[in-house]
C-alpha cells in the first residue's frame, strides 16, 4: 500500500511538473525578434483572450466600467479581455516581477514615463509605430504623440487621454483668511508672490500646516516638481530630456523660499495621498496634488465634487509663476504591448487599442478616465465635446492651455524621482541655508543624472 | 529475536522513503536551493532588467561597490540598530512578561496569550495603518496625548524627523515581535521540572537563584530559538519601512532588505541587490553561529 501510494505520489509530481512545463515552453525570450516583424504569410489565427493591467487612471480602475467597455469590444471582435487592476503602490512591482516571470500581461494602461522611458527602454514592450497613420499624428496632440515615442523612433504607448496636474485650494478658507483677493478665480492662476501672500495670510489667520511639500511615497511627484519649477521659472530637464537640470539656480531659490515661508513645511512622514486626504480633511488649506480626477472625486465623506469633507468649496489652480502663467505639469496615459511573442495575441492588442483610442468609441473609453482627450477627433468622431455636458470638465479645460513639456521621458526616470524625494527630504531637514539647500540639490540631482 | 530485512526489501524500503521525500524535495530545490545559488551567481554579474544587453559577469564589483555606497552602509547601520536594540528587549521583556503569567489560572493566562499573540496574527498592513495614525503629525494620539499632558506644546512629526523615525519603526517592530516569544517562554516555563525548584527552594534557594540556577537552564534551548528568530526578523524588517517611511526621511530609516527591494525592483540593479542579500545573509549566518556558540558554552 505504502509503495502504491509513493509511486502515485510520484507520477502525480512527474505529471505536475510536465504541465507547468508545458505552459512554459512556448513562451520565447522577452529578446526575441517582434512579432510584429512576422511575416504576413505566417499571420498567425486570432487570438480569442487577452489580457490588460491597468492603473486607477479614473475610472479605469473601476470594475463595473472597465467591464462595459470591455464586454462591448468582445461583442463587436469576439475578443475577450481578462483585466486585473493595479495600484500605485504595488503595481510597478507587479508588472515587474510578471515580466521576469515572463507571464506580463498582453496590454498596459499607463503613462509614458513607463510605458515608453521604463519597459520600452529596456526592451519589454512591442513597437507600436504602425497604428500612427498620418490622421492619427495629425488629431493627437503634439506633447503627447511625441512622448509616445521613444528617441529610436519605435512608439510603445498610443495615448488615449491627457491632462494638466494643477493645485487645489480651500476657498472657504482663502475667504475667512482674507486670502481670496490674491487669487484670481476666473483664469485659475496667481503670481509667485500672490502666493506667498496668500500662504502668509492663511497662516496668520488659522496656524499650522497652510500646505505640506510631501518627501515620500510612489507617486504624486508631480505636483512638488511643478511647484518648485514654476515659482520662479525653473527647468526639471533639460530641452532634450538627456540631462536632469535641478540644480537650476531657480529651483534652488524656490526651495529657499518654500522652506522660510510660514505655513509651508516638508513632511517627510506623509506621501501626495495623504496630503490629498489632510486637504480633504480641512487641515491643509491648499493641496499640490491635484488634478480634474480630484476635482470630479465626491471625497469618502460623499459631501460632492469639489467639496471638502465638510462642505468647504475648493477651487482648482495653476502652480504660481512669477508672471501668473504656468508651465503645467501633463499626464498621458495610453496603452502599450507587451512583446508576449505571440503574434495572434500581439494583434488583437492592437485591436483593442485602436477600437479604445481610435475609433466612435473612443468617446466611452475618454469618459471613463475622467480625463480629456489626447486627440481632437478618432475616426471621424469630433472629441472636443467629449465633456460639453460637464460644468467642471468645461472650467478645468482652461487649464489645458498651460500644459508644459512633458519631460518624463528622460532616462533614468525611476532613479530620478526617488533622488527627487530624498533631495526634498533632505532640504526640509537641514538649516535651511542657501549652501545646505543647494548641497542637497546639487548631490540627488548628480545622482540622478549619473543613475 | 531480531528479523533481518532482506537487501531487496531494504532497498524496497528505501525507494519508498524517497519517493515519499521526493515532493518536497523538489520544492526545497526549485523555491530554495536554486534561487540561493542564482542570487549568488547574480551578485557577480551586472544584471538588470533590460532584456537587449546580457549580463556580463563583473566579478567582485558589485560587493566592492558596496563599500563605497554611503546609502547601504547607512542602510546596514540602521538595520544593526534594529537588531541590537530589539533583539535583547524582546526576550528580555516576553521572558518577563512569561514569568509573570505562566503560573496563572488557565483562562487569565489564555487571556494574555491573546493579548500579546494579537499583533502577530494581524496583517502588517492594518497594524501599519493604525500605528500610522497613532504616529500623524497633524492629529495622531501621541502628540494629542502628550500635548495634553503638557510635555510637548508643538506636534512631533515622528515619521517625518530622522531623530525619532528609527525609533518609532524600532517600537512598532517590538509590538508585533514579542507575542511569539511570550507563548513559547510560557510553554518553556511550564515544563520546567517543578520538582528541581521546589528541592531547590527546600535546599534555601532564593527566587533568583532558583531561576538562574534551575529555570533558566532548562530554557535555553527556547531562548536560544527565540534569540535566532529574534534576530532574522530584525534583520529583514521591510514591511514597515515600506509601508510607513519608505527608508526616509533623509535614509533614516532605510535597511538593507528595504534597499535591496529598491536597488532591485525600483532600480533595477539585481545584480547589485542580490550581491546585497549576499552580505546579509552571511551577517545573520555570522551572527546565528556566534549565539549557538554562546548558548552552548551557557
Amino acid at each position: 500500500m505504502k509503495k502504491i501510494l509513493a509511486l502515485v505520489m510520484a507520477l502525480c509530481m512527474i505529471f505536475a511538473l510536465a504541465a507547468c512545463g508545458q505552459q512554459a515552453a512556448p513562451a520565447p525570450a522577452a529578446n526575441d525578434a517582434p512579432a510584429a516583424e512576422a511575416p504576413a504569410a505566417e499571420a498567425p489565427a486570432g487570438a480569442t483572450e487577452i489580457s490588460l493591467w491597468t492603473y486607477p487612471i479614473g475610472k479605469w480602475g473601476d470594475e463595473a466600467t472597465v467591464k462595459a467597455l470591455t464586454d462591448a469590444f468582445t461583442a463587436e471582435t469576439g475578443i475577450a479581455v481578462k483585466v486585473e487592476y493595479l495600484t500605485y503602490a504595488d503595481g510597478d512591482d507587479k508588472v515587474n516581477t510578471a515580466i521576469t516571470a515572463k507571464q506580463a500581461p498582453d496590454l498596459v494602461m499607463e503613462g509614458p514615463e513607463r510605458l515608453v522611458s521604463n519597459w520600452g527602454a529596456n526592451g519589454y514592450m512591442v513597437d507600436i509605430s504602425d497604428l500612427f497613420d498620418d490622421t492619427d499624428k495629425s488629431e493627437i496632440n503634439a506633447a503627447a504623440l511625441a512622448a509616445c515615442f521613444a528617441p529610436n523612433g519605435a512608439a510603445y504607448e498610443y495615448p488615449l487621454v491627457m491632462t494638466a496636474h494643477c493645485m487645489g485650494i480651500n476657498y472657504n478658507a482663502f475667504v475667512e483668511a482674507g486670502a481670496d483677493q490674491y487669487i484670481n478665480k476666473d483664469t485659475h492662476t496667481w503670481t509667485t508672490e500672490q502666493f506667498f501672500q496668500a500662504v502668509q495670510a492663511l497662516y496668520d489667520h488659522f496656524g499650522g500646516t497652510v500646505g505640506a511639500v510631501y518627501c515620500t511615497g510612489q507617486g504624486g511627484d508631480q505636483g512638488t516638481r511643478a511647484l518648485v519649477n514654476n515659482l520662479y521659472g525653473g527647468t526639471f530637464t533639460n530641452d532634450e530630456h538627456t540631462a536632469y537640470t535641478w540644480d537650476d539656480p531657480l529651483n534652488i531659490k524656490a526651495l529657499k523660499a518654500l522652506y522660510d515661508q510660514d505655513g509651508i513645511d516638508f513632511d517627510a512622514s506623509i506621501v501626495g495621498g495623504d496630503e490629498i486626504a489632510n486637504f480633504y480633511n480641512g487641515i491643509f488649506k491648499m493641496a499640490f496634488c491635484w488634478n480634474i480626477a480630484q476635482q470630479l472625486n465626491p471625497n469618502s465623506a460623499d459631501t460632492g465634487a469639489g467639496l471638502t469633507l465638510n462642505g468647504d468649496e475648493i477651487v482648482f489652480m495653476a502652480f504660481p509663476s512669477e508672471d501668473g502663467t504656468a508651465k503645467l505639469q501633463g499626464g498621458i496615459w495610453g496603452f502599450g504591448i507587451f512583446d508576449n511573442g505571440d503574434p495572434a495575441r500581439i494583434d488583437a492588442a492592437k485591436q483593442f487599442i485602436k477600437y479604445m483610442c481610435d475609433s466612435e468609441h473612443t468617446v466611452d473609453a475618454v469618459r471613463a478616465s475622467n480625463f480629456f482627450a489626447a486627440r481632437s477627433a478618432a475616426e471621424g468622431t469630433d472629441l472636443s465635446g467629449v465633456w460639453a455636458d460637464n460644468e467642471i470638465m468645461n472650467e478645468y479645460t482652461k487649464l489645458m492651455p498651460m500644459l508644459g513639456d512633458y519631460y518624463q521621458v528622460t532616462t533614468n526616470w525611476a532613479g530620478a524621482r526617488a533622488a527627487w524625494w530624498n533631495m526634498l527630504q533632505q532640504v526640509g531637514g537641514s538649516d535651511g541655508s542657501e549652501a545646505a539647500i543647494s548641497a542637497a540639490v546639487a548631490d540627488f540631482c548628480g545622482q540622478a543624472n549619473n543613475g | 529475536m531480531t528479523k533481518t530485512m532482506s537487501p531487496r526489501l531494504r532497498r524496497h524500503e528505501n525507494i519508498s522513503g524517497y519517493l515519499f521525500l521526493l515532493p518536497s524535495l523538489v520544492f526545497f530545490l526549485g523555491f530554495v536551493v536554486y534561487p540561493m545559488a542564482m542570487c549568488i551567481w547574480t551578485s557577480f554579474t551586472d544584471a538588470n532588467m533590460n532584456s537587449n544587453t546580457k549580463d556580463t559577469f563583473i566579478g567582485l564589483a558589485n560587493y566592492v561597490e558596496l563599500w563605497h555606497d554611503p546609502v547601504f552602509l547607512k542602510a546596514l547601520w540602521n538595520t544593526i540598530i534594529i537588531v541590537v536594540v530589539s533583539v535583547p528587549v524582546v526576550c528580555i521583556f516576553s521572558l518577563w512578561v512569561a514569568s509573570a503569567i505562566y503560573r496563572m489560572k488557565e483562562g487569565t493566562l489564555s487571556f494574555f496569550r491573546v493579548v500579546f499573540y494579537l499583533p502577530v496574527v494581524t496583517g502588517s498592513v492594518a497594524v501599519t495603518v493604525v500605528w500610522k495614525w497613532m504616529y500623524n503629525n497633524y492629529y495622531g494620539i501621541f502628540n494629542y496625548l502628550l500635548k495634553g499632558a503638557g510635555v510637548i506644546d508643538k506636534n512631533i512629526n515622528w515619521l517625518g524627523d530622522p531623530k525619532y523615525a528609527l525609533g518609532c519603526i524600532i517600537l512598532i517592530l517590538l509590538t508585533t515581535s514579542v507575542g511569539q516569544p511570550i507563548v513559547l517562554y510560557v510553554s518553556a516555563l511550564s515544563n520546567v521540572d517543578s520538582s528541581l525548584v521546589e528541592a531547590a527552594e527546600v535546599d534555601g534557594a532564593n527566587n533568583t537563584q532558583a531561576f538562574w540556577r534551575i529555570k533558566w537552564p532548562q530554557i535555553m534551548p527556547t531562548t536560544l530559538y527565540i534569540l535566532i528568530i529574534t534576530t532574522i526578523n530584525s534583520f529583514q524588517c521591510f514591511a514597515l519601512i515600506q509601508l510607513l517611511t519608505s527608508g526616509g526621511p533623509n535614509y533614516a530609516t532605510e535597511t538593507v532588505m528595504y534597499y535591496i527591494y529598491y536597488t532591485a525592483f525600483k532600480l533595477y540593479r539585481f545584480g547589485y541587490g542580490n550581491a546585497m542579500g549576499v552580505i546579509l545573509a552571511i551577517f545573520i549566518a555570522a551572527l546565528s553561529a556566534v549565539q549557538f556558540r554562546l548558548a552552548k558554552e551557557d
